[in-house]
């Protein structure tokens, strides 16, 4: 569903429901953000969903979203369309993860997909490609190396429970899970090209 | 073999932990992105905590100044330009402090003040000689913190936002068409920004104008400043 009709749709919903938890401030298009708080309030997690797809971890995810928002909720406009506020949005977040990336590492590890992510932020949904694309390298690994990745990344088990899952040693389930994660980088590279 | 510095990235990762900083080389790259994919597919992780949304409103709030524009009243505070650098950074959205009257989406009628806006420290750029833009002739600009499109028909000089209005893609020029095409979604616009195509279930409003004229025989546009 498109941003603006899909805005209409919540907006209308809530004036039916009558509580609605704020004030509305100005009678303004169904397509526009009546202040920042609801720019902020319907943007918030997109942002951060977004910048958690691209670091992997919450504490830069926090840093990169709290860093969008200051700089770009300044200069908004505020009765630019839900759209424009969107793209806008967008393009602060291009620029704050690649100069995240500058900083931390000297080098853009991840960087915005205009097709992909511009889709999963306009719906606000996590982004099922991620899953899909790590899905597809785990398939093409042998299959310890694909178990002792699952488990580790995206399980979240220990050292010690993926070694005891996969009946070795921890040592043997570190040097695996390195040389799992190096044949994963070489098929995912290969899939990108 | 991994390097040390992204054996200890991907042990910060799974930590949990924020990764440290290291010089990365170019044979690092693919591991690093890989594990971050890997870890960005962990299902339920995607979500910003409460916690944190509440933080951040409360901050922002703060660096606002202000808990939000009571009616009418403080919209003025938002059209300013205050960072052109996060302008440049939005490149093309900051167009929208340019916009004239008539480019507005009749959906969101603005306040009579907002319809005539200029940015408040803009300055005039020049796009081109004058006797180079000939009649029915279109030609591309790009001052970073703004893009667009100029053009001349009718004896008229007219300049649009070289921004998509439905998600803010950059537009290419169809010169012979006199089109502006979206790269992104197959939408088109004419040079005087109204929608020509669109395959998108609602229309996308039409291209901002800029403020355009010509002096001493050269074609100027009214953008922000660079780097102000």
């Amino acid at each position: 569903m498109p941003v603006a009709q899909r805005f209409r749709r919540r907006r209308a919903e809530q004036d039916e429901a009558g509580a609605a938890p704020r004030p509305r401030l100005h009678a303004v298009g169904a397509d526009v953000y009546p202040d920042w708080e609801a720019v902020y309030r319907d943007n918030v997690d997109r942002v951060y969903r977004l910048m958690f797809s691209k670091v992997g971890n919450r504490p830069d995810a926090e840093d990169l979203t709290t860093e969008v928002f200051l700089t770009a909720l300044r200069p908004l406009r505020v009765s630019a369309s839900v759209g424009e506020v969107r793209a806008y949005l967008l393009a602060t977040a291009r620029t704050v993860l690649a100069g995240h990336w500058r900083r931390t590492l000297g080098r853009e590890i991840t960087a915005l997909d205009e097709e992909r992510d511009v889709a999963a932020f306009e719906a606000g949904t996590p982004d099922p490609g991620t899953l899909a694309r790590a899905e597809a390298i785990l398939a093409l690994l042998p299959e310890r190396y694909g178990r002792i990745l699952r488990l580790r990344f995206l399980q979240a088990c220990s050292l010690k429970e993926a070694a005891e899952q996969l009946g070795t040693t921890v040592g043997n389930a570190k040097v695996l899970q390195h040389r799992a994660l190096r044949q994963a980088a070489q098929l995912a590279e290969g899939m990108e090209t | 073999m991994s390097t040390r510095g992204v054996r200890r990235f991907v042990k910060d990762l799974l930590r949990r932990r924020r990764p440290r900083p290291f010089e990365a080389g170019p044979g690092d790259e693919a591991e690093l992105r890989t594990a971050v994919l890997l870890r960005a597919a962990r299902p339920g992780g995607g979500a910003a905590s409460e916690e944190f949304v509440a933080g951040l409103h409360r901050r922002l709030a703060q660096e606002l100044g202000e808990p939000a524009p009571a009616r009418g009243g403080n919209r003025r505070r938002f059209i300013q330009v205050s960072s052109a650098a996060a302008v440049a950074a939005a490149a093309g959205a900051g167009v929208e402090h340019l916009v004239t009257s008539g480019a507005e989406p009749a959906a969101a009628p603005p306040p009579p003040e907002e319809t005539t806006l200029r940015p408040e420290n803009g300055r005039w750029r020049a796009v081109v000689a004058a006797h180079d833009l000939p009649e029915g002739g279109v030609l591309p600009f790009d001052f970073g913190a703004v893009a667009g499109f100029v053009h001349r028909s009718g004896g008229q000089l007219r300049a649009v936002s070289a921004t998509c209005t439905h998600l803010g893609c950059r537009l290419n020029l169809d010169a012979p068409a006199r089109r502006l095409n979206c790269p992104c979604h197959r939408t088109s616009f004419a040079v005087d920004g109204g929608v020509l195509m669109h395959q998108l279930p609602v229309t996308p409003p039409p291209l901002p104008h800029l403020v355009v004229r010509e002096a001493g025989g050269v074609v100027e546009v009214l953008v922000p400043p660079e780097g102000a």
